[in-house]
């Protein structure tokens, strides 16, 4: 018998059971599947309840007594998806954000989550809302979403399993690519761009990688349901992936305060989240308080946003964003005519 | 993850919806179960040898295809899907998380009642895989109101600054949402300007949502603004050096050209002059405008502009 018809099979047998159902009898209901040595029916029998408990199917054993026989029996009211009760408005937020995943094509578990859509929606009928929520993740080249969402799906399964990964890596800091062996904890999407956080152990610590710069992935195969590794219990993806250019990172945090003005004064909170603002000069004028890990990144978003974004403090901060105008201004200098020092 | 096992958490699904919605179209069904109709066809044939031990004739699933319409007459118990199983949980949350904070406490709730209805021995490890999906975007609070207005069906007004130029207002048909490279943008209809527009969401003010209602266009798909990728014929020569190479070389793929020195070229449109500068500028010094010398004047000025000359 197919496998897939034969665990069906067990799912209707064991719904419609009122006694628990002992290993013999099973035997003698599927004697083509389970005959053979006593071994090789058991191992079959113990893969296929393996499969049984990952669809959620609540199976125990039961040890008899005076009243009832051993065997496994299944927990009815646990199996069936009762209904959530959700309101209009909180199904049309799970639908919105989950259908815009999916639809991105670049969303890790797009299996389970379009599993998940559809339980959600089983008790709503046909008043389930059409989202207009569309977003774009993860790629940095169009044609790229299919290499990106193949990888995030084995990404999704050896976190979720605790498997290890090879990997071969492009790093933009190197030349080439680097092999890794990584132990993966998380994946974090920042700013459209997804990262997997997990212990390097080429490095010896934790590291941050870009999927999209992963070339070839495999996770280890060997015993699958055994996990490999365990995640730190203070772990949190949230401390090691950044929102902001200005959040990697590579020194001591420092305070840094920027002084918004223009049309850039109303949009300090936008622009900088998270920042500790203070409006000055009645209105016209913004005070935008952050800490700093990554001096050169804030400087060159800085130097972006023009003019009206000046660096209060601290002095390194302040020449940091002299330099980089000054060299701009240099290397383009001869469109101008004069030159400038920092 | 296996064949088995995507075809059995489908086919659990599959009874239970058929039987919910007796003479569904095999179209329909097909379209829920995201598969073609051959495919499902072929599950329904399977369906067929479904039962139960000792298998006499009522035993079996009795599902069928009549008129191109699909019953169940025996569900053999599978009356309802399955619950939601830890991994299908944990990702229906992280996406959920796309949207916070804009969908404010709605999220909250419907993720507190979710996590009620699954097995309390799936709990735990619902909880362990949440932790290692976050997708928490910097979604902007406008995404609550504006979601909700594309779904009612109900014009918006707002204020939006265009660079360089002070707030103005705005009424707007909200069609669609879209966010591009951590940006999120509205796409509908400007009663103001009498055309299509696309507004980003971080440079509109005091948003309200109105009574006025209006019928969206069928398709009202907005293209992504791509700025270095404009259909204009008058393009910039940008140059950057080693150091940024790597970065620009992951972005143009192979539009970007090779230089002897490490480096690369790329052509990209001259439309607008002020993104021109700002994206040359975000590289701090180590791009270069090679031509025409107006885009080069504009970069030098803005960098001079930066240190107050």
């Amino acid at each position: 018998m197919d496998r897939t018809e034969r665990i069906l099979d067990l799912v209707a047998l064991l719904l419609d059971a009122r006694e628990p159902i002992s290993w013999a009898e099973l035997r003698e209901h599927f004697p083509a599947d389970y005959g053979g040595s006593d071994d090789a029916a058991e191992r079959k029998f113990e893969r296929d309840k393996a499969e049984l408990v990952e669809l959620g199917f609540p199976l125990t054993y039961v040890q008899g007594d005076d009243e009832r026989r051993d065997g496994y029996i299944v927990d009815r009211d646990a199996y069936y998806l009762p209904e959530a009760d959700l309101t209009k408005e909180e199904l049309a937020v799970l639908y919105a954000a989950g259908s815009a995943a999916l639809a991105s094509g670049v969303f890790p578990g797009r299996d389970d989550l379009a599993h998940a859509l559809r339980k959600i929606g089983f008790f709503a009928g046909e008043s389930l809302p059409t989202p207009r929520v569309r977003m774009e993740l993860g790629a940095t080249q169009a044609g790229q979403e299919k290499e990106v969402s193949a990888r995030l799906e084995q990404l999704w399964e050896a976190c979720a399993a605790r498997k290890w990964v090879e990997m071969s890596y492009a790093s933009p800091k190197h030349p080439g690519t680097t092999q890794r062996k990584v132990d993966p904890y998380g994946l974090a999407l920042r700013r459209g761009v997804w990262t997997l956080v997990g212990y390097c152990h080429l490095r010896g610590g934790l590291r941050t990688f870009h999927v999209h710069r992963v070339r070839e992935l495999k996770a280890n195969t060997a015993r699958p349901r055994t996990p490999d590794f365990q995640v730190p219990e203070d772990f949190s993806l949230d401390n090691h992936v950044a929102y902001f250019p200005w959040q990697h990172r590579f020194h001591e945090p420092v305070e840094v305060v920027l002084r918004l003005s223009g049309a850039l004064a109303s949009r300090a909170s936008g622009l900088f989240p998270g920042a500790v603002l203070e409006t000055v000069a009645e209105g016209g004028v913004t005070l935008a308080r952050l800490r700093v890990s990554f001096l050169d990144g804030l400087a060159r978003f800085c130097l972006s946003l023009g003019a009206d974004c000046v660096v209060e403090g601290p002095e390194s901060a302040r020449s940091r964003l002299r330099e980089m105008a000054a060299r701009v201004a240099n290397r383009h200098a001869d469109a101008l005519e004069d030159k400038v020092s920092a | 993850m296996s064949n088995v096992h995507e075809r059995l958490r489908r086919l659990l699904f599959l009874v239970p919806y058929v039987s919910k919605h007796p003479g569904v179209t095999v179209e329909s069904l097909a379209r829920a179960l995201n598969i073609s109709r051959e495919d499902l066809l072929e599950e329904l044939d399977l369906l067929t040898c479904v039962g139960r031990p000792p298998f006499n004739p009522d035993d079996y699933i009795d599902i069928y295809v009549d008129n191109d319409r699909v019953y169940v007459d025996l569900d053999q118990r599978l009356f309802a899907p399955p619950r939601l199983t830890a991994g299908e949980a944990a990702a229906l949350a992280a996406s959920a998380e796309l949207l916070r904070p804009a969908s404010g406490d709605a999220l909250q709730s419907a993720l507190q009642k979710l996590e009620h209805v699954l097995p309390p021995q799936v709990r735990e490890r619902y909880r362990e895989m949440y932790r290692k999906i976050d997708a928490s975007t910097e979604a902007p609070q406008a995404l609550g109101p504006l979601t909700r207005a594309i779904l009612e069906r109900r014009e918006v007004m707002f204020g939006y600054a265009s660079p360089g130029r002070a707030a103005e207002p705005r009424r707007v048909r909200p069609y669609e949402l879209l966010s591009h490279r951590g940006q999120w943008y509205l796409q509908g209809f400007c009663h103001t300007r009498q055309d299509a527009r696309l507004f980003r969401l971080d440079r509109m003010e005091d948003l309200t949502v109105t009574e006025t209602p209006f019928l969206p266009p069928p398709d009202a798909r907005a293209d992504v603004p791509n700025p270095a990728r404009s259909s204009s014929e008058a393009s910039v020569r940008v140059r950057f050096s080693p150091v940024a190479a790597p970065y620009v070389k992951e972005r143009f793929g192979q539009d970007a050209r090779p230089l002897a020195d490490g480096g690369v070229e790329v052509l990209v449109a001259g439309d607008s002059e002020r993104w021109l500068t700002q994206w040359v500028l975000s590289f701090g010094g180590e791009a270069e405008v090679m031509e025409p010398v107006s885009a080069r004047a504009a970069v030098a000025r803005a960098a001079r502009a930066s240190i107050g000359l």
